[in-house]
């Protein structure tokens, strides 16, 4: 009994400790953003790195949700005898939720693992100690500039990740079962509201961008410089950055979209 | 070869330990185990020194400890006469400037060629032009023997090239202080002596204090001035190679020689053997 609730305390202290030391990073990270910006071409580079490797993953993933959301948001609607507001449904799901969400999970798939992977293998070969000797400091040098290049990619293949799901809408809803061309487009033109649906959406895919590639560096940065600590670090960063994903998604919507 | 200086120098020494303790903290604050214990030790310009000692000694974290990665709890050290830990993280950016550090394993940046690599200090700290990086890169490389090398990638090159080439990058910007952790481990024989050669003639070449990090016996003795010998973190014998040879001091003598036992067991601390295997009663 004795030591489950030193256990318990032992695990709690850490957490504190661990999520204390996320914050300074965090705070570091802020200041030692300057580089990322005055030498941009670093950031372009992970930029193309990140979410230029990301786009297959992201493009096709847009194409069948659209295709899914098409064929079921049809079966639904045509009960009611409203399969005319198809686009409204399919572009509605898609921007306010299924792009940011779907795209930040898949992002900490395919591109925060790699950043995790990455920044504790340079951690466990000691680049990162060979750069701080060289009195370069890694969080300006390697961590900003992959932070905000995930930051920046992430809103904009939400952005791709929607209109392309909205096209595989049109696939499915009107090429294939018919539903009017017209009516698929001007009903999602009419109850599309640019501000309140489009922008809310796109504000949601930019914290999804700083928190998962955030999580990504940190995972990396905090990593134990082993095989197996870089396996589990890479590991963290997908349970992480998935929970905070859906967590702050709810909380994201709760502000944004509750009326009265 | 050129041997002993003595360690009382006749100016100021270059780098300066004073009575340092250290243990590497935890997350929570709490000290770990106790890496070094009221340590002493100077280096003037120009000579080299050997740090040498068994695994776990704490030859490392001194190396650590010189380049301000981690503080000591106690102690002071001083490198050109300032006190690394004092320092805010500008000046101690500054102050690394002017060292070179060789890590074990080279730890080449992976991501870029070898002429990348060597230039990277060049780029990130001085604004020259592009023919002049090209020409000190070019330079740096051949003096390590790899300018014919600079194309490659660092996957592409032998663990001993790696370490050559981590060399030309530690001396890039003519550091005053370079240090080297292990840089014999794992190496050839021909590898071996070609870096030895190397490090005596870098070292004399730039009028830098060295701090050689080294399990390497007889390499290291021929090339060094002096040498300290550490155990469990504490300093038990230092002096000129010929001192050391001549020592009669057991933990010497048995490094000296290689015996298996002595005053370092072979055996990690353990139970009676017969007792763990449940023989006894």
């Amino acid at each position: 009994m004795k030591s489950f609730i030193e256990g318990l305390g032992h695990g709690l202290i850490d957490s504190v400790a661990k999520l204390g030391y996320a914050a300074r990073l965090f705070m570091l990270l802020l200041r030692n953003s300057g580089m990322a910006f005055a030498r941009l071409r670093l950031t372009i580079a992970q930029i193309h790195f990140i979410g230029n490797y990301s786009l297959v993953i992201i493009v096709v993933s847009g194409l069948f949700v659209g295709f899914v959301l098409g064929l079921q948001g049809y079966n639904t609607l045509q009960r009611y005898g409203s399969e005319q507001a198809l686009g409204l449904l399919v572009a509605l799901s898609l921007v306010r939720e299924l792009g940011p969400v779907v795209t930040a999970l898949l992002f900490a798939g395919r591109a925060g693992t790699s950043i995790t992977a990455e920044i504790g293998l340079m951690k466990a070969g000691e680049q990162l100690s060979a750069m701080e000797m060289m009195a370069v400091s890694p969080i300006a040098r390697v961590l900003a500039p992959r932070f905000w290049a995930g930051a920046i990619s992430m809103p904009l293949l939400a952005a791709l990740f929607s209109a392309v799901g909205v096209f595989g809408g049109y696939i499915v809803g009107v090429v294939m079962i018919g539903v009017d061309d017209g009516a698929f487009w001007s009903q999602m033109q009419n109850g599309v509201d640019w501000l309140e649906d489009v922008g809310n959406g796109v504000i949601k895919s930019i914290v999804f961008g700083l928190a998962v590639t955030f999580i990504a560096v940190f995972e990396g940065y905090d990593s134990q410089p082993t095989p197996e600590g870089v396996s589990r670090a890479t590991t963290r960063t997908v349970v992480s950055s998935s929970l905070a994903v859906l967590a702050l998604d709810f909380i994201l919507t709760a502000l944004m979209f509750s009326k009265g | 070869m050129s041997i002993p200086a003595s360690p009382e120098p006749a100016g100021q020494p270059f780098v300066a330990m004073q009575g340092v303790s250290f243990a590497y903290p935890t997350l929570t604050g709490a000290l770990g185990r106790q890496i070094l214990t009221g340590v002493d030790l100077q280096v003037k310009r120009g000579q080299l020194v050997a740090l040498m000692g068994g695994s776990g000694s704490g030859k490392t974290t001194i190396l650590r400890l010189l380049g301000g990665q981690v503080k000591p709890q106690a102690g002071t050290v001083l490198v050109d006469g300032q006190n690394v830990h004092a320092l805010k993280s500008r000046e101690l950016f500054e102050l690394r400037r002017r060292m070179g550090m060789l890590f074990q394993f080279g730890a080449l940046f992976t991501d870029m060629s070898v002429f990348e690599n060597v230039a990277f200090p060049l780029r990130e700290h001085t604004d020259l032009p592009e023919e002049a990086i090209r020409d000190l890169v070019l330079m740096k490389l051949n003096a390590v023997g790899l300018r014919g090398a600079q194309a490659l990638m660092p996957s592409q090159v032998s663990g001993g090239m790696s370490r050559r080439i981590a060399l030309a990058r530690a001396i890039a910007l003519d550091p005053q202080l370079i240090m080297y952790d292990e840089p014999f481990a794992g190496l050839d024989p021909i590898s071996l002596g070609q870096t030895a050669n190397l490090i005596r003639t870098l070292g004399d070449a730039l009028g830098a204090a060295s701090i050689i990090v080294t399990h390497d016996v007889e390499e290291s003795l021929q090339i060094v001035d002096y040498v300290y010998f550490l155990a469990e973190g504490k300093i038990v014998a230092q002096g000129t190679p010929d001192e050391i040879r001549a020592s009669e001091m057991p933990y010497v003598k048995q490094f000296v020689t290689g015996a298996p036992d002595g005053p370092v067991r072979f055996h990690y601390p353990a139970p009676e053997y017969a007792a763990d295997l449940g023989l006894s009663r």
